[in-house]
């Protein structure tokens, strides 16, 4: 893979900024990778896609407890929060302040509602930066 | 204290439980040449100090399994480094004051900028500079 990310791999990024689904910590992630660690975009986006799809199952198993342990939901929902904000995904980072405030007022219907929300916007991220890293993989493949 | 030999890396400890937060930090620090150690929750984080590790810097995440960063703090400062910079970092609006209270230098908020990283490590090797003893 090359040093930098492609120019279409960066339009789709772009995209992603425009329409709110990433923050400008997104770009700022972008100019951390230099030629001594190329992969360090790819790297930190599979990480994070293959965390937060843990944590989301994590949390589902915790919502369907009979008595549910608003803490540890609390624990979850907050890392996945932290990551969200660093890598710039900020649909999802503010998802998972919702649910804290509901963690907060141990509201089951609260924190389920809002683990659906968080469900489509963390899928709806983690797809799209799966598919821009299948089109940066792709463009290495052709330019070799 | 640590004696300062010129150029000598920042030792780094990041203390965090993310592993997506703790690649971001690392890559930051690696801008600045600072050598890297990482664990994943207070408790790995006394146990270095236990062993004798010595570290100029430590970046610690509040919220983690096993042992929180401010329980971490708390029992590396009673163990006598004073002067390591320990720096509090969460993504929580009220966890500056957790940090604080038990003896952290500077609290930083989620995401941490790498402007920020930058200024934080210029201090602590002027820190070294300054304390240069053998």
């Amino acid at each position: 893979m090359a040093a930098t990310m492609k120019l279409s791999t960066l339009g789709y990024a772009a995209s992603m900024l425009s329409t709110g689904l990433l923050d400008e910590q997104f770009q700022k992630l972008l100019l951390l990778q230099d030629g001594s660690d190329p992969n360090f975009v790819v790297e930190i986006i599979t990480l994070f896609c293959e965390d937060g799809e843990r944590t989301i199952g994590e949390l589902t198993k915790q919502l369907d407890k009979r008595c549910v342990n608003f803490d540890e939901v609390a624990d979850f929902v907050h890392k996945l929060e932290g990551s969200s904000a660093t890598v710039g995904a900020q649909r999802v980072k503010n998802a998972c302040i919702q649910f804290l405030e509901f963690c907060k007022e141990k509201s089951r219907d609260g924190c389920l509602k809002t683990l659906d929300t968080l469900r489509v916007v963390f899928y709806d991220v983690s797809g799209k930066f799966k598919a821009m890293l299948q089109l940066e993989q792709q463009q290495a493949e052709a330019t070799k | 204290m640590t004696s300062y030999v010129e150029g000598s890396p920042v030792k780094a400890l990041i203390v965090e439980d993310s592993a997506v937060e703790t690649m971001v930090l690392s890559a930051m620090l690696r801008k600045f040449h600072c050598e890297i150690t990482t664990a994943k929750n207070g408790k790995e984080a006394v146990q270095m100090f236990l062993e004798g590790k010595k570290f100029d810097i430590i970046f610690c995440d509040k919220d983690m399994p096993v042992m929180s960063g401010p329980e971490a703090i708390e029992k590396i400062r009673a163990l006598g480094e004073i002067y390591v910079k320990i720096v509090g970092v969460s993504v929580g609006d009220n966890a500056q004051e957790a940090f604080m209270r038990v003896g952290a230098n500077e609290f930083v908020p989620k995401p941490m900028k790498l402007d920020v990283v930058r200024a934080i490590i210029q201090e602590v090797i002027k820190k070294k500079k300054n304390n240069n003893t053998v």
